[in-house]
């Protein structure tokens, strides 16, 4: 930490300026540059109304298990646990309707209260256990594959899935917008507005930006800390139930590669507009980014493994801006 | 052999090492004006003086921690510059300080021989050569661990005795020992000085720096006062007492200037009361009244119990036994959280650390202790920002911050202006009892004195203060009552004309004088 600081220190104060405006802006740069260098190079089929529809309905479930994470970050903690989640949840949720027979709302709510379930069992460990968070939730997040194995036998849940489930994600219920947009907005929104404009959400900013000080100024951090796991918990199950609703089916492992790209669109976030901190607003920015990204490598018939490579180095970019922001702001 | 006895027993021997002149300014404040000291080969030589009188900086100079601004050390009469910790240790010195530098997960053995393992052919660590150079060592300073258990298990006396072996099978001429028996039953010092004569003995010199006059007057030939940055005295044979060390200490008496004006009103009810609070080692049956109005101080040498004695006041730790009442009724703060909502606010120590989110703006610090008054409503638990604004701007204009605006990121202001925004903090919530915690520490001359006209005018609105401070002249100046800590107990309760700097430090010796009656 030391080391990182002096080397700042070092630098020249129009070096140093330069670096800060590349560590804020860089990433909204970037996303402007990407779009502007597709629309030139594929001005037919990237720049229009329905490819940018289509990449952000695309992108929308990863928005949402983002945010959730999002909130699991600003806290202090990380939250392995999530894509697996997502899986069980969307495994559970068809069984629920085709097997068990729920009515759908129902079901949704069942699974979403396991989300929260998940969160708080997260939390606990976390805070009473004092187990690391990252060992706390892939522990969690395996036995959360075992769970998902166990119920479904390992087959995909497919058949008799009903309509008025698969309307879920496939519908546009309002203005001809896909309804994944729509739910995304709202839990963004909501989860903005939690963050910046509730007091919970201030105790919340604490607890991540010095929970000692959170401690003596009388916040229950413990609290805190499972309310962002409980979120992160909330918003997998919502990803994981879209996920089924889209895909017509509850597979074991259908939502694992949202871990992935979550921690990605949260690290790139915290480098957009303010300095390595985390922040709602900033990670939609970054999963704008990732969607665009894998969209333009699509358009550009790029072969798989790319985007096995693509994805892997902007996660790196990612932490790596997030840090240097964070380094630029203690200096 | 009459050579060797003639030539220990001169008494113009060249001294091992000789600082003249140290001087070490830190920003405004000068640690140290003129500080000299020479300590002969085979001597124990003691330091003492009172918080803040500038031991720690001659010791980190010394160990080429810290440059000095003018002065210089000789060696063996020859200038050294000790660059860094590595120049310091070839020089032939070592260090051992409270928190000691062993690696609890390692052997004793290996921590004695850390960084110098014997080496066979291959390369690999040859166990049987390091075990014959360290095993005669240890027995000599007589660890009684086995040598080939891990350190992280052992009591801090067998670590103290494990860094001694380790200085002396380094050649070390000269071993600085910072406090050793802080964290040490009698016993178990008295097992440390035997081993310290020891050393002694084979013509090693050992610094032995401590706040416990007993011991240094028990184990030291010679030993040197400093007070406020300057060596003042150096006490040897028959001069060498108990008094004239508390005199050289203290120093003259200075005029008691009573800068702020007491509240005439005198103290009101009793607003906490503390029965028998115990957390061994750091706080045994502490009781004590705290009433409206009252600023009361907290005295004493660092490390006696003060800090501990307010975090379990504050509820940051439980204590093992005693009882707190809170106007009356029973108060038994299982967290901070409980301390915050039965009215008791807390201003840390380390206020960068424990008390402010740096990189947020001032009125979000400010706002941390007072969400249920700035939100909407309970259930709706939106942040009103006219009400936030008018909050932080309130505090901004009653304490004079200097901030360029409200939301300006607090790690960005002075040290005094973000003491003033952590009390800040405090003043919206009107707490029953208010903590601070060396409030004016690292703070300038200036936003001491309006630190200071704020408590006094908090305590004239009837809040109770308590105030811990290591600075000597701080509470005289601020407080209407004075409680001087010494190894975790109150030792004397101080009011009116008896505050004085004098008084607060001859208690706050105490200790030692209880450990010989003991």
């Amino acid at each position: 930490m030391s080391d990182i600081t002096l080397s700042a220190r070092q630098l020249s104060p129009s070096a140093k300026a330069a670096l800060g405006v590349f560590a804020r802006y860089g990433t909204v740069i970037g996303l402007a540059a990407m779009i502007a260098a597709f629309s030139i190079l594929s001005p037919d089929a990237f720049p229009t109304v329905n490819n940018f529809v289509n990449v952000l309905n695309q992108t929308s479930l990863a928005m949402i298990i983002a945010g959730g994470l999002t909130l699991a970050v600003i806290v202090g903690e990380l939250d392995l646990s999530i894509g697996y989640a997502a899986s069980l949840h969307g495994v559970l949720v068809t069984g629920l309707i085709v097997q068990t027979k729920l009515p759908v709302p129902l079901a949704i709510v069942v699974v979403l209260m396991l989300g929260a379930v998940i969160g708080i069992v997260n939390g606990l460990i976390v805070t009473k256990l004092r187990v690391n968070s990252v060992i706390a939730t892939l522990g969690v997040g395996t036995i959360i594959v075992g769970l998902s194995f166990a119920y479904s036998a390992g087959v995909p849940i497919a058949a008799g899935v009903p309509d008025e489930f698969l309307d879920l994600a496939l519908g546009r219920w309002l203005f001809g917008v896909p309804n994944p947009i729509i739910v995304m907005a709202l839990v963004l929104g909501a989860l903005w507005a939690l963050v910046e404009r509730t007091s919970i959400g201030q105790e919340i900013q604490a607890v991540g930006g010095n929970p000692s000080a959170a401690r003596l100024a009388g916040i229950n951090v413990d609290r805190i800390k499972i309310i962002g796991f409980v979120i992160s918990g909330v918003c997998a199950a919502l990803t994981g139930i879209l996920l089924a609703s889209r895909l017509g089916s509850g597979t074991a492992s259908a939502a694992d590669s949202y871990l992935l790209s979550a921690f990605a669109a949260v690290f790139l976030g915290s480098a957009t507009l303010r300095d390595g901190e985390f922040h709602v607003f900033g990670t939609f920015v970054g999963a704008l980014i990732i969607a665009f990204g894998f969209n333009g490598l699509n358009i550009f018939g790029a072969p798989t493994f790319s985007q096995y490579m693509f994805q892997g180095a902007i996660l790196i970019v990612a932490v790596g801006l997030s840090s240097l922001g964070r380094m630029l702001a203690e200096t | 052999m009459n050579a060797l006895s003639k030539d220990v027993g001169t008494p113009e021997l060249s001294p091992l090492i000789a600082a003249r002149g140290l001087r070490k300014s830190f920003g405004g404040a000068q640690a140290l004006k003129d500080a000299s000291l020479s300590i002969l080969p085979g001597e124990v030589h003691g330091l003492v003086g009172a918080n803040g009188a500038g031991k720690s900086t001659f010791i980190r100079i010394l160990a080429g921690l810290l440059k000095p601004d003018a002065g210089e050390i000789l060696v063996d009469g020859r200038p050294f510059v000790a660059a860094s910790p590595h120049h310091a240790g070839e020089a032939g010195l070592s260090f051992i300080h409270q928190e000691l530098a062993l690696v609890p997960d390692m052997t004793v053995i290996e921590n004695i021989m850390l960084g110098l393992p014997k080496r066979t052919r291959l390369g690999w660590v040859d166990w049987t050569a390091t075990a014959r150079e360290a095993v005669p060592v240890a027995r000599r300073v007589g660890v009684a661990a086995p040598l080939d258990a891990k350190v992280k298990g052992l009591s801090t006396a067998e670590n103290w005795l494990i860094s001694i072996a380790r200085a002396l099978i380094r050649k070390s001429r000269l071993i600085v020992m910072d406090e050793p028996t802080a964290a040490l039953s009698v016993a178990e010092s008295d097992r440390l000085f035997e081993i310290i004569r020891g050393v002694r003995a084979s013509g090693v010199a050992v610094l032995y720096v401590s706040h416990r006059l007993d011991e240094v007057l028990d184990l030291c030939q010679r030993v040197s006062v400093f007070r406020d940055g300057r060596s003042v005295a150096e006490l040897a044979g028959g001069a060498l007492n108990r008094r004239a060390l508390v005199e050289a200490i203290i120093g003259r008496e200075q005029t008691a200037e009573r800068v702020v004006g007491r509240a005439s009103a005198g103290p009101g009810k009793t607003v906490l009361s503390v029965r028998g609070l115990t957390r061994a080692p750091k706080v045994r049956d502490v009781s004590f009244d705290l009433r409206r109005g009252e600023v009361l101080g907290l005295g004493g040498l660092v490390g006696a119990g003060r800090s501990e004695l307010a975090r379990l006041v504050f509820g940051a730790d439980r204590p093992e036994s005693g009882t707190m009442t809170l106007e009356g009724a029973t108060f038994e703060p299982r967290d901070c959280s409980d301390a915050v909502k039965a009215g008791i606010g807390f201003v840390p120590e380390e206020r960068r650390a424990d008390g402010l989110v740096l990189t947020k703006s001032v009125a979000f610090n400010v706002g941390l202790a007072n969400l249920g008054s700035l939100v909407f409503s309970p259930w709706l638990p939106f942040i009103v920002g006219g009400r936030r604004r008018s909050l932080a701007q309130a505090m901004v204009r009653d304490l004079a911050i200097k901030t360029p605006d409200i939301e300006t990121p607090v790690g960005k202001l002075s040290g005094g202006n973000q003491q003033k925004v952590l009390i800040g903090r405090w003043l919206g919530v009107k707490p029953k009892v208010l903590i601070l915690d060396e409030p004016t520490r690292g703070v300038d001359i200036g936003a001491r004195g309006e630190i200071h006209r704020l408590v006094r005018n908090l305590a004239q609105g009837g809040m109770a203060v308590l105030v811990i401070s290591s600075e000597p002249e701080e509470l005289p100046d601020l407080c209407d009552r004075v409680l001087v800590m010494a190894g975790g107990r109150i030792v004397r309760d101080l009011s009116g004309e008896a505050i004085t700097r004098h008084g607060i430090i001859a208690a706050s010796y105490a200790d030692a004088q209880e450990r010989i009656h003991a």
